[in-house]
């Protein structure tokens, strides 16, 4: 139990700093937690087919990632807080995505 | 020439307009509603595959009598091929995807008139009507006829939200017409920017063009219009950056609006994703973008699904994760990989509107949306809750149910196209999404009941359970006989390679 | 000097719409973000009859006596001011709805800072 003791506590901190109203529960606890290690396996799983353009470069990313991910523990708290429904962020995150999605089609096609 | 295709489009915007001038008349609504319903979904199964031109102006091409006189400059040139009026195609693959949105459709409007008391010819109305817009989206081959459907579609959408009168719902209905007004916008530059190349806005001559070289595959104008035809797919369907406006927007309507909703998102998905791909084809990068925003949709989806603790924001999340598995199919860019990823929409269409229908009577029953404050619902009526955990094993892929077979199809897919990365992934947020469903099933419906809830004395509709009975039926028949479908999208996919 | 005609017109649409997204992104008032949501639709609107243009061409009515072949060379393209036209009613309708949402919006909560309604 003292592990998970550990993360209860851990994200009750981040919640307390993010004033969030609800209580961590057991239920909510546990579903952190696997929403946490989803989202890192994934994003290494997937870090996995930069193999395609480089094998060297798909292990130092690799690599990378998973350290920078662990050091982040817990980033699920956050990620959900910002991605709230304040308009603002939203509508930063909008135009993010768009400067995001021409500036890649139109020099990393020519350019890559 | 065939009627029925135009009819598609026409009829349900007439019973839509006619709808709105007899709102008061709550017989005569519902008597319309059901009939014009059932309609729906028939059309596309009594109607021949063909092509429809508006005006009966064919291509000059096939129309001899029309060419003669005119001079040499345009029957000698490629203009003789060109499409001068808008033209509605129907094919095999789009009678599978408007049988399904018009069923989807039909069994939403008889949920909603059995639920609400008192039937209101303004819902059914807009639930037409966005109807109409998206079966248009499917149907039509002119990039621009899709534009202004795809903004009807976008305003149909938030007239349902404000309709569904709950909380907070004009403040969401408002973003996401800003939202609209600035990804609408960017969809016709892009559709603006194959006009000023080509000089059309069919896209059987888009692509004709740039094939035949009339047009430099690699103009940066070009590249330019990819990119933000892009872009408002990512906002028809709400992949990031736009799934916690789509989401919210699921969670902010009526559980029946909702089901027409994601199926709305997951067919306006299909139909623009697949004019990129037939339009973009021979640039290799728009493939590697739809694997790309399809990952992230999909991870930050199930993720965020499984820290809601609002039911219908937890469903909402999880639709726009499902949706993931469709872009993973067509970003694949194989036959297999696109036929898994169009038989996925199909299932994914049927199953979200079966889990959004069946968790919807739990809001019925209690009037709480919050997963915290119920419990124990199980004793309240258990035959509707063995309905909505076979929802739940559906949309996770158990078999024998429907998502089963596309998700291993998609999984086939990935590993012969070389990525079994992708294959892992779609494996391992499966699991996820099974849990996300279990963990709200279980708050839901097994844990004991809290002392305050109070559960409303009625009885759920009787429409509610047919449409779950029904839906459930389709899952069975596409989980063991998935031919069905898979035979008639079949065509289309080779046709994208 | 003299500026071609198109190519000015074609940086208008390019400023409207920049103009546009930094209103959308910026200001606070939502009347101000709808007039910059306007600005946008301008812009392409704006884009798509630039792109009909056609330095010394002809209005595209066929009038009696015209030979084909003039007409088909010296036209202007007809077909980006139809799409123009349906566009700017789209745009009407969804400017519409906006505003009538915050009419609701200003009722309920007696202000129209996005920060305030929005903002959550």
């Amino acid at each position: 139990m003292r592990l998970y003791d550990i993360v209860v506590n851990r994200i009750r901190e981040i919640q307390e700093l993010s004033t969030d109203k609800e209580p961590v529960t057991n239920l909510s606890a546990s579903a952190t937690l696997a929403a946490e290690i989803t989202l890192i396996s994934t994003v290494l799983i997937a870090a996995i087919m930069l193999r395609k353009i480089n094998d060297i470069l798909m292990i130092v990313v690799v690599l990378a990632l998973f350290i920078a991910l662990i050091a982040a523990m817990p980033i699920m708290p956050r990620l959900k807080k910002e991605q709230s429904d304040s308009f603002n962020s939203m509508i930063f995150y909008v135009l993010l995505a768009l400067t995001i999605i021409i500036t890649l089609f139109y020099w990393g096609v020519r350019n890559v | 020439m065939n009627p029925l295709i135009p009819i598609m489009v026409i009829l349900p915007i007439t019973c839509a307009l006619l709808l709105n001038l007899i709102h008061t008349k709550e017989r005569s609504v519902k008597i319309l509603a059901i009939i014009v319903g059932i309609a729906l979904p028939a059309i596309p199964l009594l109607a021949n595959y063909g092509m429809h031109y508006f005006g009966g102006y064919s291509p000059l091409i096939d129309n001899p009598q029309m060419a003669q006189g005119l001079p040499d400059m345009i029957t000698q040139s490629a203009l003789n091929l060109y499409h001068p009026a808008i033209t509605y195609s129907f094919a095999s693959a789009q009678k599978i995807f408007v049988f399904i949105l018009g069923l989807i459709a039909f069994l939403a409007i008889f949920t909603s008139l059995s639920e609400i008391k008192k039937a209101s010819g303004v819902y059914a109305f807009l639930m037409f009507m966005g109807t109409a817009a998206v079966t248009a989206i499917l149907l039509s081959d002119d990039i621009f006829n899709l534009y202004i459907f795809f903004e009807i579609a976008a305003l149909s959408q938030v007239g349902i939200i404000i309709a569904s009168r709950t909380e907070k719902s004009y403040e969401t209905a408002l973003k996401y017409l800003f939202l609209a007004a600035i990804a609408a916008p960017m969809l016709l530059l892009g559709i603006a920017f194959l006009l000023g190349l080509t000089g059309n806005v069919n896209i059987t001559d888009i692509i004709y063009a740039i094939n035949s070289g009339l047009v430099d595959p690699q103009n940066p104008a070009l590249l330019m219009a990819c990119g933000l035809i892009f872009f408002g797919w990512l906002y028809g369907s709400g992949l990031p950056p736009f799934h916690s406006i789509k989401s919210a927007v699921y969670s902010k309507a009526l559980p029946h609006g909702a089901a027409l909703l994601q199926a709305f998102s997951v067919f306006t998905f299909v139909g623009l994703g697949i004019i990129i791909l037939r339009i973009f084809s021979f640039l290799p990068f728009t493939q590697v973008a739809i694997i790309v925003v399809s990952l992230l949709a999909m991870v930050l989806g199930i993720t965020m699904a499984l820290m809601q603790t609002d039911f219908k924001r937890m469903i909402g999340y999880l639709a726009v994760g499902e949706l993931g598995y469709i872009g993973i199919g067509l970003g694949l860019g194989t036959a297999l990989g696109i036929t898994a990823g169009l038989f996925q929409a199909v299932n994914e269409a049927i199953i979200t509107a079966f889990i959004f229908i069946g968790f919807g009577t739990i809001l019925y029953k209690t009037g709480i949306t919050d997963t915290n404050k119920l419990g124990g619902l199980m004793v309240e009526n258990p035959k509707v809750a063995l309905l909505v955990m076979l929802s739940g094993f559906a949309m996770a892929g158990v078999p024998p149910l429907n998502a089963f077979q596309s998700k291993l199809q998609l999984v086939q897919a990935s590993i012969t196209a070389g990525l079994p990365e992708l294959g892992i992934i779609m494996v391992l947020l499966s699991i996820v999404t099974f849990m996300t469903f279990m963990k709200a099933f279980y708050t839901i419906y097994l844990r004991p009941k809290p002392s305050e809830l109070e559960i409303k004395n009625k009885e759920i509709p009787r429409a509610t359970i047919i449409s779950l009975v029904v839906l459930l039926l389709i899952c069975l028949i596409l989980g063991l006989f998935p031919q069905i479908v898979t035979g008639q999208l079949e065509q289309l996919a080779q046709g994208l390679i | 000097m003299i500026i071609d005609i198109q190519l000015a017109s074609f940086f208008t649409a390019a400023a409207l719409i920049v103009l546009g997204l930094f209103a959308a992104l910026f200001l606070d008032n939502l009347i101000k973000k709808v007039i910059g949501l306007a600005f946008i639709g301008d812009g392409v609107n704006l884009f798509l009859v630039t792109l009909g243009f056609k330095p010394g061409g002809i209005v595209y009515i066929f009038l009696p006596g015209m030979s084909a072949d003039t007409f088909a060379q010296s036209a202007s393209y007809p077909l980006p001011y139809a799409m123009v036209l349906t566009s700017i009613v789209i745009g009407a309708s969804t400017l519409a709805v906006m505003l009538g949402i915050i009419i609701m919006l200003y009722k309920k909560h007696g202000t129209i800072s996005s920060k305030k309604i929005l903002d959550d």
